[in-house]
């Protein structure tokens, strides 16, 4: 078992960061993934996971490449603040007569990506000439390197998860009554403006950190699947909540163990085992 | 007729009432002034394009009338919308029908969403959510997730979210949009039900003159102004010819129903009332124009 050899074996605190951020991160989309997948929100988060790519091109060219937690912390900064003006932009397009919502998030995902292309290659030429640290290499922004995760990145994982589990929770009703019917929530003095805000808010904050496990490219995976997953069995709201969060955080693992056991990639590997699920989920016949 | 009051004893006023959309180049809603007596029921009859859901959408409170002012019981739109004495059946189901919500959790809505996140509904609150349930005949599908149900019985757990809260106006947005004939009726005999029991003045608008007829006491036809309104003479064939200006054989497709509309709105003696309804499917048009005449 290279499963039980990495967790356990010389190497393993080297390990275990990765799969503690891994199971929060899974646990964060799944949390959203509901909403995500019941108010159609899919292509949006796909959207603001490339847009987190060009706010990783804009703090590596603002030189916030480095290894210092100081640096890090202020890259992340950057990608997140990023990553909400474009949530908030898409929306703002979106909500223009001229504008169908579908053109708005392919203008910004595509302008976000070239943005981030281009800058990540500026640093890359900066940082080769001036000799300092290199930016990381493009296939585990694009695909996600969870593995190289610190305790830090775990934490900062935890407090996200916290944050918009809190944040859900606060203003469930609403965003459950917009969500479910949003004439008619307006009509009955739902706050329309603000419960999208701060659904797309928390969407944006919670895409950028999960971009750390499954990167740029499958992001979107860990807020559509476990709603997915729920959605086939449970047609109760706190049980759809339930499968979610369980369904995402066992594939998750499952997911771990099959990068370990066949030396896959992380992100990749949790993505396929969410999807193996959901087909389980689709193809067992429901029991209550 | 009465038309002078304090407007705070109106369940629903507006004066002179006039919006445009930004950009358009005519006005939705030109002057249009009505007053609905608390326990009334209006009907808004016209067709359509012709204003109607600008208009509920202004007594909402979700647009802003450019003149003109609205009371909903006395307090202005917005103000009375965040007390929740409007309930609101919107046009059509626009709910998304897959999330995983119980009928109940469905007609609660209205309740649960004022209340701040820490608070749970008092049993208050949980008795008229149940009444509203038992009022439209759900409540033996109170627990049944919300997309099992028919679209009629959709229909009904909207009706009881609209009420749940305990408002004092009912507005519904043409709320027999394919729907048939018998269901149509069952529908006017629900909101007749609910406006007995639950002490409601509703407000219907609609382009279907049968719907109209079947939830309301007085009928005012919309086609950016207020066409008639109060009139003695009555929802006569010029008048909905001029408000539909198309065939005026199709609108009068269900002519009993017209006949005995106009009875209601033409008579304030109320002398003729009965002949008027019987004669009503034999020459309702002649003899509203004698009546004119």
């Amino acid at each position: 078992m290279n499963t039980l050899e990495y967790l356990t074996g010389s190497q393993a605190h080297l390990f275990w960061p990765g799969v503690v951020t891994a199971l929060l991160v899974a646990m964060l989309g799944a949390l959203l993934s509901p909403l995500v997948v019941l108010k159609r929100l899919a292509f949006i988060g796909q959207g603001v996971s490339h847009a987190a790519f060009g706010g990783v091109g804009l703090g590596l060219a603002l030189g916030l490449g480095g290894d210092s937690l100081a640096d890090q912390a202020a890259l992340q900064a950057v990608v997140i603040a990023f990553s909400i003006g474009a949530a908030l932009g898409i929306a703002w397009l979106s909500a223009r007569p001229e504008t169908k919502p579908d053109t708005a998030i392919g203008i910004v995902l595509a302008a976000a990506m070239a943005l981030g292309f281009i800058l990540y290659r500026v640093a890359g030429q900066r940082a080769s000439a001036s000799g300092s640290s290199r930016p990381p290499a493009l296939e585990s922004v694009l695909f996600g390197d969870v593995l190289s995760a610190s305790w830090a990145d775990a934490l900062s994982a935890g407090v996200v998860l916290v944050l918009v589990a809190f944040a859900l929770w606060w203003s469930r009703r609403r965003l459950i009554f917009w969500g479910f019917d949003e004439p008619a929530s307006r009509a009955f003095g739902v706050p329309e403006g603000s419960t999208r805000t701060v659904l797309l808010v928390l969407l944006a904050l919670s895409v950028v950190v999960a971009v750390n496990l499954a990167g740029i490219v499958l992001a979107t995976a860990l807020f559509v699947l476990p709603g997915a997953i729920a959605l086939a069995r449970s047609t109760r709201l706190g049980g759809v909540w339930a499968w979610s969060v369980v369904g995402a955080g066992v594939s998750a693992l499952l997911g771990l163990v099959l990068s370990f056991e066949a030396d896959l990639m992380p992100g990749p590997s949790v993505v396929l085992a969410m999807t193996g699920a959901f087909l389980l989920a689709r193809l067992l016949p429901r029991g209550a | 007729m009465p038309s002078q009051p304090d407007t705070s004893t109106h369940a629903l006023s507006l004066r002179d009432v006039c919006y445009r959309y930004p950009g358009a180049s005519g006005y939705a809603v030109d002057g249009v002034s009505i007053e609905v007596a608390p326990g009334e029921r209006l009907g808004v009859l016209g067709p359509n394009g012709g204003g109607k859901s600008t208009l509920l959408k202004l007594v909402l409170g979700l647009l802003e009338p450019r003149e003109g002012t609205i009371r909903v019981g006395g307090l202005t739109p917005d103000e009375a919308r965040r007390r929740g004495l409007v309930g609101y059946l919107p046009q059509k189901v626009n709910a998304g029908l897959d999330w995983p919500l119980s009928v109940r959790q469905v007609v609660a809505m209205p309740i649960t969403s004022r209340l701040r996140p820490w608070q749970q509904p008092g049993e208050e609150a949980k008795e008229s959510i149940a009444r509203a349930i038992e009022l439209v005949g759900m409540l033996e599908h109170a627990n049944t997730p919300i997309g099992r149900l028919s679209g009629g019985q959709v229909q009904r757990a909207m009706i009881a979210r609209a009420v749940a809260a305990g408002p004092r106006i009912l507005l519904l947005d043409e709320p027999t949009v394919g729907v048939d004939v018998v269901g149509q009726r069952r529908f006017g005999e629900l909101i007749e039900r609910l406006h007995d029991e639950l002490d409601l003045t509703v407000v219907t608008v609609s382009h279907d003159l049968t719907t109209v007829a079947a939830t309301s006491d007085r009928i005012a036809c919309l086609r950016r102004t207020l066409h008639f309104h109060d009139a003695p003479e009555g929802l006569t064939p010029q008048v909905l010819a001029d408000v539909f200006s198309h065939d005026v054989e199709s609108v009068f497709g269900a002519v009993h129903v017209d006949a005995h509309a106009a009875a209601d709105c033409d008579d304030p003696t109320h002398t003729h009332h009965e002949h008027s309804h019987d004669s009503a499917h034999n020459h309702p048009h002649s003899e509203d124009e004698g009546e004119r005449s």
